[in-house]
């Protein structure tokens, strides 16, 4: 059956004046639906690098990035915004939210750049429902200078699904948090994955997190070098 | 839409506000000036600049100074025979002595029969009405050192002012016995234009006209350069301003484009904002304008019409667009990769 994300040899190189560095040798990696992949590797394995190119945030130098079948890597900037803006999601080391936009503001953006099709009232109710999910919704009128960073970080977290994206992509979203509420971002990363059924691919350096990963891909110097299936202790 | 603009706005009262005064300010300053620029060039040259379209002539020897200029009694009998709505005028500054003998410079004017000046006769005068609050009324006798007989005041006239002084009609019988003068200044052709040339005469429109007044010409244009430095400044203070927010929101501007939101919508956001601060200035700094209008003391000239008003705002918003614009290039090179890479905002 056909994935509905994949990797196919991809490659990155930058160029640093007349330094060439391949950063990404050809990389094959296929998601699954509603399964949660980790990348792991040592800090400059590429495990960014291969994550924001899957996301689009930047090309790749050879290769295809396979989003239902199309190469979105071959497609021009605004094609990628438009999947960018409707079918992806994103989370971050910071939760990088609009310092000017209460808690529920900052969903409805997301709503409204993802030209959702729903009503006003429907809108409202929509982020309702996704903010008590992320256990928010009694901030919803605050701003993100008075939430504490895990607070930001479930804000972030469902700013990144309230459009019901088809992939999440997670860069280290826990490693500005203390043990315990990682801990609780990751047990939501991984609800939402399975309610919602998303494809989902984060990164992270933390061991304690891979008990929610699905799928273990370990990266070392631009190549994979093992793929494997965890124990999951997250499962009841 | 959501109104992101207006948003950031309220969030960041402080920031807007300042640019908002920075922008009142200097748009205030502007209109002022400029409304002492047309006061001045009103109280210079009002007789002139009021008289509806046409060409003026004089002689082409005067080396372009009206006060030179003396145009041939045939050359004038002449083009007065031949164009109906030609008119010769005089021009020439000196004093009345008003009835308890104080000295009141006035531009004495005098002219051919037409429409467009008072009909005097001899042994009277006409005069502008800022000369009723030194005290003359009409019936009044004034006298000029240089003439034998004596001028009875019959009446004023609105706002008609020549270098500065108030103008005083008066018969050509009686002008060309105080300048011991057989010849006319200047014809002015009412409605004609440039393609009419007589020989001799050199011809001049209204405008060139008023700026061989050496006067005219030296205020009109350090007030204008004044007026055009400040819409230029406005212009480059809008300009870093909005370089100075974008730079701060890079990071801002990053993520919102990796969520998804178009360049474009982020220029718009940027346009709203322009518009948010710089409207509400200038609706202030008018009305704070027609007051000191009101309140502007008597004897300083000041003049701003609605027209020169609506034109510099227009300037005003025009310069702000393109200055915000210019600074928000920024914001197209913004690389939402950069943003998430830059770290916490
Ligand atoms: N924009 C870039 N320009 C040049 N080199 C880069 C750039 N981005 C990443 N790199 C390099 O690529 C390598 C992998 O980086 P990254 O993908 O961030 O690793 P990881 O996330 O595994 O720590 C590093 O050596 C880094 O210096
Ligand atoms: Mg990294």
């Amino acid at each position: 059956m056909m994935s509905i994300f994949t990797i196919d040899k991809v490659k990155k190189t930058f160029t640093n004046g007349e330094v060439k560095e391949e950063v990404l040798k050809g990389i094959n990696l296929s998601l699954a639906e509603g399964e949660i992949t980790a990348l792991v590797g040592a800090s400059g394995s590429g495990k960014s690098t291969l994550l924001t190119i899957a996301a689009g945030l930047q090309p790749a130098s050879d290769g295809q990035v396979l989003f239902e079948g199309k190469n979105i890597n071959a497609m021009n900037q605004e094609q990628i915004r438009q999947i960018r803006a409707s079918e992806f999601g994103f989370v971050f080391q910071f939760a990088h939210l609009v310092p000017f936009l209460t808690v529920e503001e900052q969903l409805m953006l997301m709503l409204d750049v993802s030209d959702s099709t729903l009503k006003k009232t429907e809108q409202k109710r929509e982020v309702n429902r996704v903010l008590q999910l992320v256990g928010m919704d009694h901030r919803k009128n605050a701003y993100p200078p008075s939430l504490s960073g895990g607070e930001k970080q479930r804000v972030a977290i469902a700013r990144a699904i309230i459009h019901q994206p088809k992939v999440l992509f997670a860069d280290e979203p826990t490693a500005s948090l203390d043990s315990k509420r990682s801990k609780d971002v990751m047990a939501l990363i991984r609800e939402l994955t399975k309610t919602l059924n998303i494809t989902t691919l984060i990164v992270t350096h933390d061991e304690e997190m891979l008990s929610y990963a699905d799928h273990i891909i370990k990266m070392s110097d631009g190549l994979i070098l093992q793929n494997e299936n965890p124990e999951l202790v997250g499962r009841a | 839409m959501m109104n992101l603009a207006w948003k950031e706005i309220k969030k960041s009262k402080v920031r807007f506000l300042i640019l908002g005064s920075i922008v009142f300010l200097v748009s205030l300053l502007t209109f002022i000036i400029s409304g002492l620029a047309n006061g001045l060039s009103q109280d210079n040259a009002a007789l002139i600049k009021d008289l509806p379209n046409g060409q003026f002539y004089m002689d082409a020897d005067a080396d372009e100074t009206y006060n030179l200029s003396r145009i041939d009694n045939s050359t004038m009998e002449k083009l007065l025979n031949n164009e109906k709505d030609a008119t010769a005028l005089s021009i020439q500054m000196g004093f009345l002595n008003d009835e308890s003998d104080k000295q009141q410079s006035v531009a004495f004017v005098t002219s051919t029969d037409s429409k467009l000046f008072p009909h005097v006769k001899s042994g009277e005068v006409i005069l502008d009405r800022s000369m009723e609050d030194k005290g003359i009324k009409v019936g009044d006798t004034l006298t000029n050192n240089q003439f034998s007989g004596e001028f009875i005041v019959k009446g004023f006239v609105d706002q008609t002012k020549f270098s500065h002084a108030p103008v005083a009609f008066i018969n050509i019988k009686n002008y060309k016995e105080i300048y011991r003068v057989n010849e006319m200044q200047l014809v002015f052709l009412l409605g004609g234009d440039s393609s009419q040339e007589f020989a001799g005469l050199q011809s001049f429109s209204k405008q060139d006209f008023l700026n061989t007044i050496p006067s005219y010409s030296a205020e009109q244009m350090s007030l204008n350069m004044i007026v055009w430095f400040l819409v230029v400044i406005s212009g480059l203070l809008f300009a870093i301003f909005f370089y100075m927010m974008n730079v701060q929101k890079i990071g801002l501007y990053g993520i919102l484009k990796a969520i998804g939101l178009k360049t474009s919508r982020l220029f718009r956001i940027m346009w709203a904002q322009m518009i948010f601060i710089t409207v509400p200035a200038l609706a202030l700094s008018i009305v704070l304008c027609q007051v000191f209008n009101r309140i502007a003391p008597e004897g300083m000239p000041f003049s701003l019409t609605m027209e020169t008003t609506a034109t510099l705002s227009l300037v005003f918003l025009i310069i702000g667009f393109i200055g915000a614009t210019l600074s928000g290039i920024q914001i197209k090179k913004v690389e939402p990769l950069q943003a998430i890479q830059q770290g916490e905002m």
